[in-house]
C-alpha cells in the first residue's frame, strides 16, 4: 500500500509552530490541535504538547480518535494525534476508561492507506499482544498479496509475542529470504526457540555470512546454548583468517558471560588473547584488554 | 602513629561511597606512638584527588559550611570521633577510589591514615567519559545476561498488568524512584563504581544513540550494536535485540517540554505530576518500539536513563520549591488514591503483597539493601521515597544524587 494521495483537509501552510505555546494550558492546545482552521505544524505540535488533554473527557477523547480515523486530516497530523493519545495510554488509570475505544479505532486503522501511519499502529497493537494483528501480520507473511508490512517489519512485530506458529514461517524466510533484512529479522524472532540452536551455530561459523547475520546468531546462541556457543567463541579466536568483528564479539562475550573458571584454565585461549592484544585493530585490541583484565593478565 | 577512617561509619569497602548529601564518617587513633598534644592530638582531615577525579569537603557536625580540609582532637585511648564528608558539587568520581581522605598529625605532612572512595553520582549520560560509558553497558549487560539473568525481574515489575501501582495517579514518581534505585543498587552489586545515568529527552544526546552506547537505530528500528558492545548480547521476553525508532531525528523529540518547561508546571505536587503526561508520555511515545508501549518499555535499557531523567527532574522541583517533607501538604497529592498511590501505603512489589488489588505476583523480592544507606529499607512506603537526600531527615537519605542537583 501506499501514501494516500487524496486532496487534505486544513492543510494551511502559512503558520510555522509558534514557540511561545509553552505557557498556554492544555485545553487551549488541544482546542489548536483540533482547529482545521490552524496549521498542519500546529495543530501537529499542538496535539504533542498536551496528551492528557486528549482523554480529559469522552468528547476530547472522541474528538482526537476522529482526527485519527479521518483519511482527509493532513497525515503529520493524524500521526501526532496517534503519538498524543499514546503517550496517554502512559497515565494508566486516567486513560483506562479510554482504553477499548482507543484500541478499537486503532484496530480499524491496520488497513491505512498511509504506509507510516500504519506500522505505528501495528506496532502498537503487536506490542499489546493484539490476537487479530498477530493474524494479520502472519497471513501476510504467507501471502505477500495481503502484506500490511514489508516481511522484515512483519517479523519484526511479531517477535513481540513469539508464538511458534510463528517459527516455520520465520524458518522458510531464513531459508530464502526476500532481503537480507527480512533475513535478519527471521533470525531475531527464531532466537526464542532453542531448537534453533543448529542453525544460530552454522550461520555463526559460515565466513560468507552477513557479519550482522553472524553477530545476531552469536547472540541468540549464546542464550539458547550458552556452553555450546563459549565452545565457538573459543573456536573462532584461535582461527587466525577469523573476521575482527566477528573475534570482538567472541571475546566480548567471554568477557562479559564466559564460564570463568573454564576460561581461566584454558592456556592455549588465554595466550591466543594475549597475542590478540597487539591486534592492528582497534576493537580487538580493546576486547582483549578486557578480557585478559578479567582473566587476570 | 595510625589512624583509621570510615566512610558511611563502616569498614566495609563497599560503603566508601559518597554523594552530594553528608556522609557520617569517624576517624579513631589505632597506635598512637609519636602522638603530640594532649588527650587529643590534633587531627587534619583533607581529600587527595586527580585533576578529572572526585573531590570531597568536610564539616564537624550536622550543620554548617563544608571545606576542604578540617581540624579535628582525635584522643589516643582510640575513641572515635565523628565528621562528615560530601562530594563537593561538581567534582564527581570518573572512576572507583578516584579520592582519597587523608589524615595528618597537626602541622605535619605525612600521612598517617588514608582511605580511599568515590563520589558516585548520576550523570548525564551524553557527557560520560568513554570508561564510564563502558563500565555501565556492561553492568547493564551482565543483569540482563543474555535473557539468563536478574534483569527479568525488573521487566518483569513494569508490565500492563502491574502499571496501575506505578502509573497514573500520585504515586508514579515515587514508584518509579524507588523501581530505578532497586536497578541501581543491582548494577552496583556488579560493579559498584556504577551509577545510574540519565537521558537529558530535552537536549541533543547524540553520544547515547550511538553503536558504542544505546545503539543505532535503521529505518525500521532495530537497533544495531558495535562488535565490543555487550548490548549486542541483550535479550528480553526470549528475543534477542531490541526494537526502537526514533521520530526525531539526530537531536533530541519535539513537542516534549523542556526542563524550565516542567519545572514551573507549578510549586505545588498535583501540579507539577501532570508531567506524567508530558514531558514524560511523550518522551516515550518520540520513538516506535518497545520503548513507547507501557507494557514493554522495560524492554530496552533506554527506558531507565528516560526514567532517571524524569526523577531528576522531580529532584530539582523538590530542591527548588522544598518539597521533601511528605508531612508538608504541597510535597504530595493528599486524597483517596488507589492504593500504592498514598504515603503511607507500601509499594509493590517490594512488599510482596499479591492479589487484588495488588497485582498476581510480585517478581523481585524486596528492595537490594545498600552498604551505604538503609533507606528506604526493604519494603519502601511511597512517603519514604520524598526525602532523597535525607534533608528532613538524615535516616532517610537514600544515596544518590544528581549532577545537578546539589544538596544545600
Amino acid at each position: 500500500m501506499t501514501t494516500s494521495k487524496t486532496k487534505k483537509r486544513g492543510t494551511k501552510k502559512s503558520k510555522p509552530a509558534k514557540n511561545s505555546s509553552a505557557k498556554r494550558s492544555p485545553r487551549a492546545a488541544f482546542a489548536v490541535a483540533t482547529n482545521e482552521k490552524k496549521s498542519t505544524a500546529e495543530r501537529a505540535k499542538a496535539f504533542v504538547e498536551a496528551p492528557l488533554a486528549t482523554i480529559a473527557s469522552d468528547d476530547t477523547l472522541q474528538a482526537s480518535l476522529d482526527v485519527l480515523r479521518d483519511r482527509q486530516q493532513p497525515i503529520k497530523v493524524r500521526l501526532a494525534a496517534l503519538q498524543s493519545l499514546q503517550a496517554a495510554t502512559f497515565s494508566v488509570i486516567e486513560f483506562e476508561p479510554h482504553r477499548e475505544d482507543y484500541f478499537a479505532t486503532l484496530r480499524e486503522l491496520v488497513d491505512d492507506p498511509d504506509e507510516e501511519l500504519r506500522q505505528r499502529v501495528l506496532g502498537i497493537l503487536a506490542r499489546e499482544n493484539d490476537g487479530y494483528v498477530q493474524k494479520r501480520l502472519l497471513e501476510g507473511l504467507q501471502d505477500p498479496s495481503k502484506a500490511l508490512v514489508p516481511p522484515e517489519k512483519a517479523l519484526q512485530l511479531l517477535s513481540y509475542d513469539v508464538h511458534a506458529e510463528a517459527y516455520p514461517v520465520a524458518r522458510e524466510i531464513l531459508n530464502a529470504p526476500p532481503n537480507p533484512e527480512a533475513k535478519r529479522e527471521a533470525l531475531r524472532l527464531l532466537s526464542a526457540d532453542a531448537k534453533s540452536a543448529p542453525v544460530f551455530e552454522k550461520l555463526l561459523r559460515d565466513k560468507d555470512e552477513d557479519r550482522d547475520i553472524r553477530q545476531i546468531s552469536a547472540a541468540a546462541l549464546q542464550s539458547v546454548k550458552p556452553k555450546r556457543f563459549q565452545e565457538q567463541a573459543r573456536e573462532l579466536l584461535l582461527d587466525d583468517n577469523e573476521y575482527d568483528d566477528i573475534q570482538a564479539t567472541a571475546l566480548t562475550a567471554l568477557e562479559q558471560f564466559g564460564d570463568e573458571k573454564a576460561v581461566g584454565k584454558d592456556q592455549q585461549l588465554l595466550n591466543r588473547v594475549d597475542e590478540l592484544g597487539s591486534s592492528k585493530s582497534a576493537k580487538i585490541k580493546k576486547s582483549a584488554k578486557r578480557f585478559m583484565s578479567r582473566y587476570g593478565k | 602513629m595510625d589512624v583509621e577512617i570510615q566512610i558511611n561509619n563502616s569498614p566495609n569497602a563497599n560503603a566508601r561511597f559518597l554523594t552530594w548529601s553528608p556522609a557520617s564518617c569517624r576517624i579513631r587513633i589505632t597506635d598512637p606512638a609519636g602522638a603530640q598534644g594532649q588527650g587529643q592530638p590534633p587531627m587534619r582531615i583533607s581529600a587527595k584527588t586527580t585533576a578529572s577525579g572526585g573531590s570531597v569537603v568536610f564539616r564537624k557536625g550536622t550543620t554548617g559550611a563544608f571545606s576542604a580540609s578540617l581540624q579535628l582532637g582525635v584522643p589516643v585511648n582510640g575513641n572515635w570521633v565523628s565528621f562528615f564528608a560530601a562530594g563537593q558539587f561538581g567534582r564527581a568520581s570518573v572512576s572507583l577510589n578516584d579520592v582519597t581522605i587523608e589524615a595528618r598529625h597537626g602541622n605535619g605532612n605525612k600521612v598517617v591514615g588514608s582511605t580511599p572512595c568515590t563520589v558516585r553520582i548520576r550523570k548525564n549520560a551524553n557527557n560520560l567519559t568513554p570508561a564510564e560509558r563502558d563500565r555501565f553497558i556492561a553492568a547493564f549487560a551482565q543483569l540482563n545476561n543474555a535473557g539468563l539473568g536478574r534483569f527479568a525481574d525488573f521487566r518483569d515489575m513494569h508490565t500492563n498488568v502491574s502499571s496501575p501501582q506505578a502509573h497514573g495517579a500520585p504515586g508514579f514518581l515515587p514508584w518509579h524512584r524507588a523501581y530505578l534505585l532497586d536497578l541501581e543498587r543491582e548494577l552496583q552489586a556488579i560493579d559498584p563504581s556504577v551509577a545510574l545515568h540519565y537521558w537529558r529527552f530535552d537536549q541533543g544526546s547524540p553520544n547515547i544513540f550511538k553503536r558504542d552506547f544505546l545503539g543505532e537505530s535503521d529505518n525500521i528500528g532495530t537497533v544495531f550494536f558495535s562488535a565490543t558492545n555487550p548490548l549486542q548480547f541483550w535479550k528480553t521476553d526470549g528475543v534477542t535485540g531490541i526494537n526502537r525508532r526514533p521520530f526525531f531525528n539526530s537531536n533530541n523529540p519535539t513537542g516534549v517540554r523542556t526542563e524550565a518547561q516542567t519545572l514551573a508546571l507549578g510549586t505545588a505536587y498535583p501540579a507539577f505530576r501532570t508531567m506524567e503526561g508530558n514531558p514524560h508520555g511523550s518522551a516515550h511515545t518520540s520513538f516506535g518500539g518497545s520503548i513507547s508501549s507501557i507494557g514493554t518499555a522495560a524492554r530496552d535499557p533506554l527506558f531507565f536513563l528516560l526514567h532517571c531523567n524524569v526523577d531528576r527532574l522531580w529532584a530539582k522541583w523538590q530542591r527548588n520549591n522544598n518539597r521533601f517533607n511528605p508531612a508538608v501538604a504541597a510535597s504530595f497529592d493528599s486524597g483517596a488514591w488507589p492504593i500504592g498511590h498514598n504515603l503511607a501505603d507500601t509499594m509493590w512489589p517490594w512488599n510482596g503483597i499479591t492479589g487484588p488489588p495488588r497485582p498476581p505476583t510480585a517478581p523481585g523480592g524486596t528492595m537490594a539493601p545498600s552498604p551505604v544507606v538503609t533507606a528506604p529499607g526493604l519494603s519502601p512506603r511511597v512517603r519514604d521515597s520524598l526525602d532523597f537526600q535525607g534533608k528532613v531527615s538524615a535516616a532517610a537519605c537514600m544515596g544518590f544524587d544528581y549532577d545537578d542537583v546539589p544538596f544545600s
